[in-house]
């Protein structure tokens, strides 16, 4: 296996996007090339995600990318795995360098949602579950989450006041992180003031629905020698699947697609979960977060709400969580999400955080879940 | 060697929206679920058999749904819910008329509610 390295990266504010998901993808997507100082014409293979696009009457983005960047040539294909698209692209482009396929690759997710109302946004989002047998039994996708929370709940304490930690957390980090969709901070008051919206989820325990677009350049460490920026070695590159419908699982205490991508990834790295310095994981719900640490390894089962209450996981405590400002502050346009997750591993590597910067920056993990973990990416990162 | 003929989605759907019954699979393994497939998620083996489900059961997931999609935007609030059943085995659907999690506690007993609402009604024992 060839050395792999991400070389480029780069993300928009995530929030509401006036232009299409299209032209977005394609602006991150020169940003990125540009940053890693290469040309468009350097790209082997392009893979896009884009897991909403018929929301916009389109489909088949890929080439359309590859046009608006001077190389319809270069082949291409889009990558869908609901909300963990783009990170399943990153791996695609992982296994293309890697396996000595391609020498550079751009992986590029964009999502633009923002021009339907609610109903129909929160419709698409249940698409990602069980639709006969899950979301036409009167499961939305907070309400798919929440029922975990009720298991959960049944078994380990799981105050409001834990919940609220994580999204006071993530709130505080995205208010400095200029990309974010939410740059504020909220208050315990604000988030118990806020209305259920499935319980016992409240607005403030829920990413939003947001738009936006990320773009990483993965190429093979003999193809760019000197690379302009610090570039991320990528340690392990790990998918993993599970039953989709949560009721068909034999436990409802976390996800086990994490549990196995983690495991996969630490052993494909040589590292355990003590040696990372900061991670970037799925908390498109509060309770997401918490499963996350305790599936990945990084705390036993049920003290994750604990350390996050007393300041472990902050952005200078023990182990920072979410730096960025998670989907749930940062936003959550689905098909950029993961890479949006390994563009802020970038910027922290590099020292272009700015305020939100981490106290060390050798070694990262992202993670990001497909919808309720019917897939899930785990990426490992060293500083190159 | 093939798999063997089971009902399709569309008997499911029919079967709870016209007949009143709850269709599903059962394993050797003691796995037995609602959701359509060829072989057991859980141990791999072909040999499943075409059962009807009983409907009737204990809730160990719920959630009060306030945000619903466009084909429950007349039952909010209601529950969605996880439901074990007495012979084994996890199916989901809904109760109406649930605003607080306190009315609809785990552990509540449930059973399947034929009519012409959408989903797999359920209403407490």
């Amino acid at each position: 296996m060839r050395e792999t390295w991400i070389v480029g990266a780069a993300t928009n504010r995530f929030g509401r996007m006036a232009e299409s998901a299209r032209e977005a993808a394609a602006r991150v997507a020169l940003a990125a090339i540009d940053r890693a100082g290469l040309a468009p014409q350097d790209i082997d293979h392009t893979f896009v995600s884009n897991a909403f696009g018929m929301a916009e009457h389109q489909g088949h983005l890929g080439p359309l990318l590859n046009t608006a960047l001077g190389i319809p040539e270069v082949p291409s294909c889009t990558i869908e795995s609901a909300c963990s698209s783009s990170s399943a692209g990153l791996h695609e482009a992982f296994v293309h360098v890697a396996g000595g396929f391609a020498d550079a690759v751009l992986v590029v997710g964009a999502e633009k949602l923002s021009h339907l109302d609610t109903v129909t946004a929160t419709g698409y989002f249940a698409t990602g579950a069980d639709f006969p047998f899950e979301a036409r039994n009167g499961a939305t996708f907070p309400g798919l989450y929440a029922t975990l929370a009720s298991a959960y709940r049944r078994v380990f304490p799981l105050p409001d006041e834990t919940l609220a930690a994580v999204a006071i957390k993530n709130h505080a980090n995205a208010a400095l992180n200029p990309h974010a969709h939410f740059q504020k901070e909220i208050s315990l008051e604000t988030y118990l003031n806020s209305p259920i919206v499935a319980s016992p989820f409240r607005l403030y325990d829920c990413c939003p629905f947001s738009d936006g677009a990320s773009a990483v350049v993965v190429a093979a460490k003999e193809f760019l020698r000197r690379p302009p920026t610090t570039p991320l070695v990528v340690a392990a590159s790990v998918r993993t699947g599970s039953i989709v419908d949560m009721h068909d699982r034999t436990d409802l205490l976390g996800l086990p697609a994490s549990r196995r991508a983690g495991e996969l990834a630490f052993r494909a790295a040589g590292l355990t979960p003590k040696e990372i310095d900061f991670l970037e994981v799925h908390d498109c719900f509060t309770l997401a977060e918490l499963l996350a640490l305790e599936d990945l390894g990084f705390y036993p089962r049920g003290a994750a709400g604990a350390a996050t209450r007393e300041g472990e996981t902050a952005r200078k405590g023990r182990l920072p969580v979410n730096p960025s400002g998670g989907l749930k502050a940062k936003g959550h346009p689905v098909s950029a999400t993961g890479v949006a997750q390994v563009v802020e591993v970038f910027e922290q590597m590099n020292g272009t955080a700015g305020a939100r910067a981490v106290p060390r920056s050798e070694t990262a993990l992202t993670h990001n879940v497909g919808a309720t973990g019917g897939s899930c990416s785990v990426h490992i990162f060293r500083r190159g | 060697m093939t798999a063997p003929e089971g009902h399709s989605i569309a008997d499911y759907l029919k079967g709870y929206t016209d007949l009143g019954r709850l269709r599903g699979f059962a394993c050797g393994c003691g796995f037995r679920t609602a959701t359509w497939v060829l072989a057991c998620p859980r141990c791999g083996s072909r040999d499943l058999t075409d059962v009807d489900l009983s409907g009737r059961g204990t809730i160990v997931a719920c959630s009060v749904q306030h945000v619903p999609s466009d084909e429950f935007l007349n039952e909010a609030p209601y529950a969605y819910v996880v439901v074990e059943l007495a012979e084994g085995g996890r199916i989901t659907g809904w109760v109406a008329g649930v605003a607080d999690p306190a009315d609809l506690p785990l552990g509540a007993a449930v059973h399947f509610h034929p009519g012409y609402k959408p989903g797999v009604q359920f209403v407490q024992d």
